[in-house]
């Protein structure tokens, strides 16, 4: 499946990689010990922002998302 | 299904065959709230494949449609709720979705899906045209309906008349016809 951003598209990959195997063998066992995929979200999200507004996609607050309450923790 | 094994194809459902349409996925943010419930935002990008002509009416120069999505998975009480809604040709129509997945009260094995799907046309020029087409066409109709009945009551009349004279016509016949005893 590829990301908005051709440029993302293995990024992305790399991320989903991590958090199927993160929510498949922990998340949905009740394991919630933070999420491993941080850093790769990170960067993923970074690519797939400027795509965005490259595209001119129309989502809104896009630019306000940033570290919220309860956000997972970047394991490193 | 059971719940555990219809989340997890949830999340990676696309790409799909049924879905062909679907031709990107993305994350835009992803977190945990405090009672621990996983919650999505994501962005699908749909490519209806429409012909050059539509694009020219839609008055859209956009090849692909945007759709987001926001879900909560919440693994303790075993419920997946999304919502969807387009992002991108909202001036014409809307469709919002709601998806929810809860394992089924009797049997673990499987997965009750709860879906609605709520679908608003708008846009003034194609609803307006369709209004003035269905309002034009109501008052021909009835303008047409108004005249049958003028000329139905006309030939009524024309008759009436022609009943009238024939009458009277006859009783000067009769009163010509029997001589006064």
């Amino acid at each position: 499946m590829n990301s908005v951003g051709e440029a993302c598209t293995e990024l992305k990959r790399e991320y989903d990689q991590c958090f199927n195997r993160w929510f498949a063998e922990k998340f949905l066992k009740g394991e919630s010990d933070g999420d491993p995929c941080g850093q790769l979200f990170k960067r993923y999200q970074l690519c797939v922002q400027k795509a965005i507004k490259e595209k001119d996609i129309p989502i809104e607050g896009l630019e306000f998302m940033g570290p919220s309450k309860g956000k997972t923790e970047n394991n490193s | 299904h059971p719940w555990d094994t219809v989340i997890k194809a949830a999340m990676r459902k696309y790409p799909n065959p049924m879905n062909p349409s679907v031709v990107g996925v993305d994350v835009l943010d992803r977190s945990l709230d405090n009672q621990g419930r996983l919650h999505s935002h994501r962005l699908l990008s749909t490519e209806w494949g429409l012909p050059s002509i539509v694009k020219a009416i839609l008055g859209t120069s956009r090849t692909l449609t945007y759709i987001e999505e926001h879900s909560v998975v919440d693994p303790v009480e075993k419920k997946m709720e999304l919502s969807s809604t387009n992002i991108t040709l909202t001036n014409l129509v809307s469709v919002d979705e709601r998806l929810v997945y809860t394992p089924h009260p009797e049997n673990p094995e499987k997965t009750v899906l709860t879906q609605e799907a709520i679908i608003t046309v708008k846009g003034i020029s194609l609803s307006s045209y369709l209004e003035s087409l269905m309002a034009s066409t109501i008052s021909s109709n009835a303008r047409k309906g108004r005249d049958a009945l003028e000329w139905v009551i006309s030939k009524l009349n024309t008759e009436l008349e022609e009943l009238k004279s024939t009458r009277e016509g006859m009783k000067q016949a009769m009163a010509a016809a029997s001589p006064e005893k």
